[in-house]
């Protein structure tokens, strides 16, 4: 291989280029979908996935992946197929109106209610509700949430995701020497100014 | 934010006649409403294939683009470049993260997409198979690669498919610093000294061919796109872009001083379009298949980092999780 770049023509001897290993089952992991809180005081919403071998991991991942740039005060994360989830609904039919009402039943757990109320965008918490089971808790969601247009539903058991403890907070605060980051660290208008200027003096 | 909106091979439109034209008919529809699609909903064969190719062409471009600019981390100008450089490098995989996933929704696993990158059976953006030798080739891409990926993905967010629309908006919120970094690199560079003014002047020169490939064939030999079009997976030809890109940066670079190489480049004042001398396709043909500068060492450092790190996934597999398509 040639390269411009010593530590490219340092990389160790691995296989053969343009052959790659067949991936075992689970090489990218299991999929965890992430909810985020954009501001104090504001609901969770859905904010997308990462792939972990393990919660603990993935909880960690989505803090790397989506809540950079202070755009989050809070996150959770649970497995996707820990999300049970109604049918999708369009134009004036709400997806409340297919989901039947049933006999509670069992000991009851927490499970958290999500709602699609405009397509394109992201599903958001609308709260919580005591049930047996999922098909219950969809059942209670009807009869504590259902509203005008509701394209979609998603309950997830309270006990299946790894929430934000009080004492990770600080996860957020960053270090006041970041402002490398920031777009308006990088006013290069007066040097500009003054180049331009420069320039017309010569010509 | 390195590409987006534009795939490489050509469209197959066939597929269509043989879709439910009553399902198709309220599909387009919706789209017609400018409502998205979501993953659940049905969709025709070609859209979802035509979006799997671009997200994870889209993707790729991320990772792969960040190999010319991470080179420069350790030689760049003094220690708030270097961590600027880092944060931006950092943020690109990132982004090719929220893309392979947004991908996924369409029902492609990571694993398939990987590989299908490292033995060359999907392309990336064609401009990162140019070797970066000075710091300011670096700098070119930070400011005006980045910025002609801008021109695309702000386009391609108002898109019909929900998970990619979504993933574009953050990505574009996370971007806000990339093209200010990249002006204010390439003008400590303009307002230096007569050495790093050529230096930069070089790095256009040779980053000018590939530039103008960025967007695309032109329409006048680019494949049948209308149906995507319609369909709001292709937001504007590829020379609509292109002029949109030149509208924007061709001043600027002027600004600064700077030639770019084209004697022909001039705006019409009465089409309000871009003149230029038509770029070389077949040499943009031949880079995509395979035959450019830097496409060897670009797929090889993808595959040893790939093959380097089998271990750690390996050590850390747990059959406990499961994969599940995601679902939004």
């Amino acid at each position: 291989m040639n390269s411009l770049d010593p530590r490219v023509l340092r990389l160790p001897k691995v296989g053969e280029p343009g052959i790659i290993q067949p991936k075992v089952p689970l090489d990218q992991f299991g999929s965890f979908e992430v909810f985020v809180q954009p501001k104090e005081g504001k609901p969770f919403q859905h904010e997308g996935i990462v792939h972990s071998p393990n919660i603990e991991l993935a909880y960690v991942l989505a803090k790397e992946t989506f809540t950079r740039r202070f755009t989050c005060t809070s996150l959770y994360v649970v497995e996707t197929r820990n999300v049970f989830v109604s049918i999708l609904t369009d134009g004036n039919k709400n997806a409340y109106d297919f989901i039947t009402v049933v006999p509670p039943s069992g000991e009851k757990e927490g499970y958290e209610v999500y709602h699609l109320q405009k397509r394109g965008k992201q599903h958001v918490h609308v709260g919580g509700v005591k049930a047996g089971g999922p098909e219950e808790a969809m059942s209670m969601a009807k009869l504590a949430f259902h509203t005008d247009g509701i394209y979609n539903v998603w309950t997830i058991r309270q006990s299946d995701i790894r929430f934000t403890k009080p004492e990770e907070l600080d996860l957020w605060m960053t270090l006041p020497e970041k402002r490398f980051r920031d777009a308006a660290d990088y006013k290069g208008g007066d040097k500009l100014k003054n180049f331009l200027e420069k320039q017309k003096a010569v010509s | 934010m390195y590409g987006g909106g534009n795939t490489f091979e050509s469209v197959k439109t066939d597929s269509v006649a043989k879709e439910d034209p009553a399902k198709l008919a309220e599909f387009e529809a919706r789209i017609a409403r400018s409502e998205k699609i979501e993953p659940a909903d049905w969709m025709p064969e070609l859209y979802r294939k035509q979006l799997i190719r671009m997200i994870e062409q889209h993707g790729h471009s991320e990772i792969i683009g960040a190999l010319p600019e991470g080179t420069w981390i350790t030689r760049a100008p003094g220690f708030k470049r270097k961590m600027a450089l880092m944060a931006k490098v950092q943020d690109e995989v990132g982004h090719a993260q929220l893309l392979y996933s947004a991908a996924e929704t369409l029902g492609k696993s990571r694993e398939q997409m990987i590989n299908d990158l490292i033995t060359g059976k999907s392309k990336y953006s064609n401009i990162f198979n140019y070797p970066t030798f000075t710091w300011a080739d670096c700098c070119f891409i930070s400011w005006l690669v980045d910025a002609g990926a801008i021109v695309n993905q702000l386009a391609n967010a108002k898109g019909s498919y929900g998970p990619y629309c979504r993933a574009l908006d953050r990505i574009c919120a996370e971007e806000s610093f990339h093209l200010k970094y990249g002006h204010h690199c390439v003008i400590y560079l303009a307002a230096g000294t007569a050495k790093q003014r050529q230096m930069f002047q070089e790095a256009l020169n040779r980053w000018w061919p590939p530039m103008m490939h960025f967007f695309g064939p032109s329409d006048k030999i680019s494949t049948h796109t209308e149906v995507l079009m319609r369909w709001k997976v292709k937001m504007g030809t590829n020379d609509e872009m292109r002029n949109q890109f030149l509208d924007m940066y061709v001043p600027k670079i002027r600004e600064l001083g700077f030639t770019i190489p084209d004697p022909n480049l001039k705006k019409n004042t009465e089409t309000n379009k871009w003149e230029y001398t038509e770029p070389d396709w077949e040499e943009f043909k031949r880079v995509i298949n395979g035959d450019g500068p830097c496409n060897k060492e670009r797929l090889e450092v993808r595959r040893i980092a790939e093959e380097r790190g089998t271990w750690v996934r390996e050590a850390l597999r747990s059959p406990t999780t499961a994969y599940v398509t995601p679902l939004a």
